[in-house]
């Protein structure tokens, strides 16, 4: 972050061509949303059909959330939900979420007070890789 | 010559083998240390220096290399996750109208319980806001006067010198209003946590919906993986739609977190956007001297670095030179 971003705007806001706009005109976020949501369905669509046959029944989850999330589509929807809940699902944080999700199946599965440990550690490294995939995507949407 | 450079090596291996026998046996004859080792010997002697060296750092390693890991990872708590933060960059100032939000999601969530107390009304003017809405704002709270001629203390309206209000008059009714936890001051918040803004941001929106299978939350207190010990006295405070912005940015939790981060960046180092400008200048100042300097001195340098010393041998009578 810093010296290069810097030198490229201050080519960008040298050139001829530069146009100076005081704020993003406000009919470009919805847009933006949209384009959004379509690239993360193709990206989900793309990922479902790419995943092994085990996966099938996450794909289905995925489904569902969808379709509630667009029931809320009225109201406001957080992008941080949504971008993190598409980078926990993602490739990238697949051996995350399938550790995560074992553990969770063990402690719940086990009898009660059965269960000597906890998922934090398991949750930490799902919600770090989750949150890092989402950053820079997060910021571009956000003010 | 071909068969015979291939022989050569051979011959050099074998003449090398019949004199290490004649060493061997030499050694073995008479008792004299002072001939040269054989190579078995020194090829034991260089096995045994590496194993002790190899097994010497393997003990050192299993002394002190491993780190003792004295706390779990709940009680160090999730490291915040770092955000591209715009205002953080070489030379970029905070965006003030995110600043306008922030102090805005500031005084309508966070001032029922944090104070900060370091923040005068003064300073809002011109970076967040007009003279006369600074004003009318410090106006609404009430603040102590002077002693008046019988020595008592009065109330007035507020002026643009005080300092913003603080939700409890001191730490113990902090406390005891808060269920024994302390909301602490905001003024220098984001100076004081290891990761700054990060932290501050992933801890406000990193509220799970529900803890994690098996983690102990006490009583009173909620899941925050950001916060070290993961049971933290403050519950989620933002919610969407929480605040009304009055420029309508939709005011999502991420968005409403954002500004707020920024603007408590801000109210610890509200000299951020003047630092850079003047770092800048003193950048720029100091090379146009330093290369002025560069020229004056070689300028004044000329004449000795661009002489030349010759010697010019006197010419003899016979035209040969005299030593």
């Amino acid at each position: 972050m810093g010296f290069w971003d810097t030198v490229t705007d201050l080519l960008e806001a040298a050139t001829p061509w530069a146009v100076a706009e005081a704020e993003a005109p406000v009919a470009q976020e919805s847009t933006e949303e949209v384009t959004a949501e379509t690239t993360k369905e193709e990206t989900e669509t793309t990922e479902a059909a790419a995943e092994e046959p085990a996966a099938e029944e996450e794909a289905e989850e995925e489904e569902e959330d969808e379709e509630e999330e667009e029931d809320e589509e009225e109201e406001l929807v957080d992008p941080k939900e949504t971008l993190e809940e598409e980078c926990r699902n993602s490739k990238q944080c697949a051996p995350a979420k399938h550790h995560f999700d074992e553990c969770v199946e063990r402690v719940t599965g086990a009898a009660d007070g059965a269960a000597k440990e906890d998922c934090v550690e398991e949750f930490f490294h799902l919600a770090h890789c989750a949150t890092a995939c989402a950053a820079p995507k997060l910021w571009s949407v956000l003010k | 010559m071909l068969a015979r450079s291939a022989m050569r090596p051979m011959r050099a291996f074998a003449s090398a083998r019949n004199g290490a026998v004649q060493i061997s046996k030499r050694a073995a004859s008479s008792s004299s240390g002072s001939t040269a080792e054989s190579p078995l010997r020194l090829n034991i002697a260089a096995a045994a220096a590496t194993t002790v060296a190899a097994g010497s750092i393997a003990w050192y390693y299993h002394l002190y290399g491993p780190n003792a890991h004295a706390m779990t990872p709940a009680e160090e708590g999730l490291h915040p996750t770092k955000y591209p933060w715009v205002h953080n960059q070489w030379f970029k100032s905070f965006d003030h109208q995110a600043l306008r939000r922030g102090f805005q999601v500031y005084r309508e969530v966070c001032a029922s319980c944090h104070s900060l107390s370091r923040v005068p009304y003064r300073t809002l003017v011109g970076s967040i806001l007009t003279v006369d809405e600074a004003k009318a704002l410090a106006e609404e709270n009430e603040y102590d006067t002077e002693p008046n001629d019988q020595g008592e203390i009065e109330k007035r309206p507020g002026k643009l010198s005080d300092y913003l209000p603080s939700p409890y008059p001191n730490d113990e009714a902090a406390r005891f209003a808060n269920n024994g936890a302390l909301p602490p001051d905001l003024s220098l918040m984001v100076k004081a946590r290891h990761g700054g803004c990060d932290y501050i941001f992933n801890l406000l929106t990193g509220y799970p919906d529900e803890p994690p299978a098996g983690a102990q939350v006490g009583a009173g207190l909620n899941f925050n993986p950001y916060f070290p010990g993961t049971g933290i006295a403050m519950a989620r405070v933002l919610f969407d739609g929480v605040v009304e912005y009055e420029d309508e940015t939709p005011a999502t939790t991420s968005q409403m977190a954002k500004d707020v981060t920024e603007f408590l960046n801000w109210a610890a180092e509200p000299e951020m956007d003047d630092r850079k400008r003047m770092g800048m200048k003193v950048l720029v100042i100091t090379s146009v001297l330093f290369a002025m300097s560069v020229w004056v001195k070689r300028y004044k340098w000329a004449w000795l670095k661009s002489r030349k010393i010759v010697y010019d041998p006197p010419k003899t009578g016979n035209g040969k030179t005299r030593l």
